[in-house]
């Protein structure tokens, strides 16, 4: 359970995040719909301790993290890029956040192997960044988050750099394994569609405020998310 | 053809002289119009190797003060250059790296002397690093200033929020991806320093006989044989520093 209270933040004279409250249950995904500067990424990077917020408090199973630095605060950003070590092999991409967990070799090496198997990258095990495709790259990077059961992962439009084909099949992937894995995650996007693929729950974020729906109806209801206009639209021009 | 050509004659400008300094440095006497040199001899070498020649020595300093610095250089460089970029805003920093070549090393060496007067660093082997150190770091910062960009803060924040500390930051995502650039810049202010002559002379005050300044000496007191042994061994660490490292320093990219 991840509980945001009262979160504030400016940059100089611009106030990105309002008092921004929201609570999202554990083991579902919510997406966040919001344009370009409407404080999105801003909040990710908050929850993950890579930005410190002016005001306000997080919480995760009823405990403050705000205080914790990033790396014990159990919650693992995922950049556009895929961001792969360039010197190491999809494997060990894959199991890099398992060093700092002190697991036992072949624990690592059965955890990896099961991983791989899921991603459906077998076969490019021992293969180098600079060898893999767009979504290869971007599968190993989901991976590499997945495998280390992180308390939340937050995801800063991570399909937005793929092609149509390779996102869809991406954002497909993307829900199995979060759903077989039990990860609670955010997921902020600017794409109408891919917000409704990929979430349980919905927010839509104007001006550093959010608004959760508590289902798909209401997302698609509410005329500032722009779905019903989208939708007329697609029928329109049939 | 013009090109084998050309470069075949670049080839030769670069080999013809080192040839030549290896010549000089098995000859004795060598008077016009002999073409050739008679009788050769090693004697210049064995002079070398047994230490009379005092060349040794000077090539033990130099090897000390240049690999000294350029790894002080290199490694205070990469984070003091980390440091700017990230947690500076002011243009000043960076620009004031550019300080020291701005002005040239004698006028700096003029400049430095009265300080290291003061605090008794003239003429110290430690004296000529810290001098040396106040033209490689700052050129070492310029050279890595550019490789902080968003994509290396990136990997630190996502190394960060998998998990690591600080120095896992720096073994595992940083120093990897950077392999290549610290190589150069090693092999850069490694130059820097091996070949410094005006500001280790003005620094070191005769006492410091890096090989660098022997070279000059032997030249000014012309004896071409001895300024030769001393030229060829001059060369030969550069030399295999870079048939070492020529795969990073011929690389055409760093970023990943």
């Amino acid at each position: 359970m991840i509980e945001i209270q009262k979160l504030r933040k400016s940059f100089d004279s611009e106030q990105v995040l309002k008092d921004l409250g929201f609570s999202h249950p554990g083991q579902k995904t919510l997406s966040i719909l919001g344009e370009s500067g409407s404080g999105k990424s801003t909040l990710l990077k908050i929850i993950a301790g890579l930005e410190e917020a002016d005001a306000g408090d997080v919480l995760v199973d009823g405990q403050s993290i705000t205080h914790l630095k990033p790396k014990d605060r159990g919650a693992v950003y995922l950049y556009q890029e895929p961001l792969l070590f360039p010197h190491l092999t999809v494997e060990e991409n894959i199991s890099f956040g398992l060093k700092f967990r002190n697991r036992a070799a072949d624990t690592v090496q059965q955890d990896t192997q099961r991983m791989i198997q899921q991603l459906r990258l077998t076969g490019q095990e021992t293969k180098y960044p600079h060898q893999l495709s767009g979504g290869q790259k971007q599968r190993v990077a989901f991976g590499r988050a997945f495998i280390i059961h992180p308390k939340i992962l937050l995801l800063d439009e991570p399909f937005a750099s793929l092609d149509p084909g390779t996102r869809k099949e991406i954002q497909l992937l993307f829900k199995e394994i979060a759903e077989k894995e039990k990860i609670t995650s955010l997921f902020v996007t600017h794409d109408l569609k891919e917000a409704l693929m990929t979430g349980d729950r919905f927010g839509m974020m104007v001006h550093g405020r959010l608004t959760v729906y508590e289902n798909r109806d209401d997302f698609i209801e509410d005329s500032k998310t722009g779905i019903k206009q989208e939708i007329e639209f697609w029928k329109n021009l049939s | 053809m013009k090109k084998r050509v050309a470069l075949g004659l670049l080839f030769l400008s670069f080999v013809i002289p080192f040839g030549v300094l290896i010549y000089l440095s098995v000859s004795t006497e060598w008077y016009y119009p002999d073409l050739v040199s008679h009788p050769f001899t090693l004697s210049n070498w064995s002079s070398f190797f047994d230490g009379r020649s005092g060349l040794l020595e000077s090539a033990s300093i130099s090897l000390f003060i240049s690999l000294t610095v350029s790894t002080l250089a290199t490694l205070c460089g990469f984070f003091i250059s980390r440091g700017i970029a990230y947690y500076t805003t002011s243009r000043w920093w960076l620009v004031s790296a550019y300080f020291p070549y701005v002005i040239a090393p004698v006028v700096l060496a003029v400049m430095l002397n009265y300080y290291f007067l003061q605090i008794g660093l003239s003429g110290t082997v430690f004296g000529v690093m810290t001098a040396q150190l106040l033209i490689t770091m700052p050129y070492a910062v310029i050279l890595f200033y550019g490789y902080w960009n968003r994509n290396i803060r990136n990997l630190e924040n996502l190394v960060a929020t998998l998990g690591g500390s600080f120095t896992d930051r720096v073994k595992h995502a940083i120093l990897p991806s950077a392999k290549g650039l610290l190589v150069v810049c090693f092999f850069q202010c490694f130059l820097i320093s091996w070949f410094e002559y005006g500001l280790t002379q003005f620094i070191g005050i005769g006492k410091v006989e890096t090989l660098t300044i022997m070279v000059y000496r032997y030249v000014a007191e012309s004896n071409p044989y001895l300024a030769a042994l001393a030229g060829t061994v001059l060369i030969i660490p550069p030399v295999l520093l870079l048939l070492v490292n020529r795969k990073f320093i011929f690389r055409k990219e760093w970023s990943f």
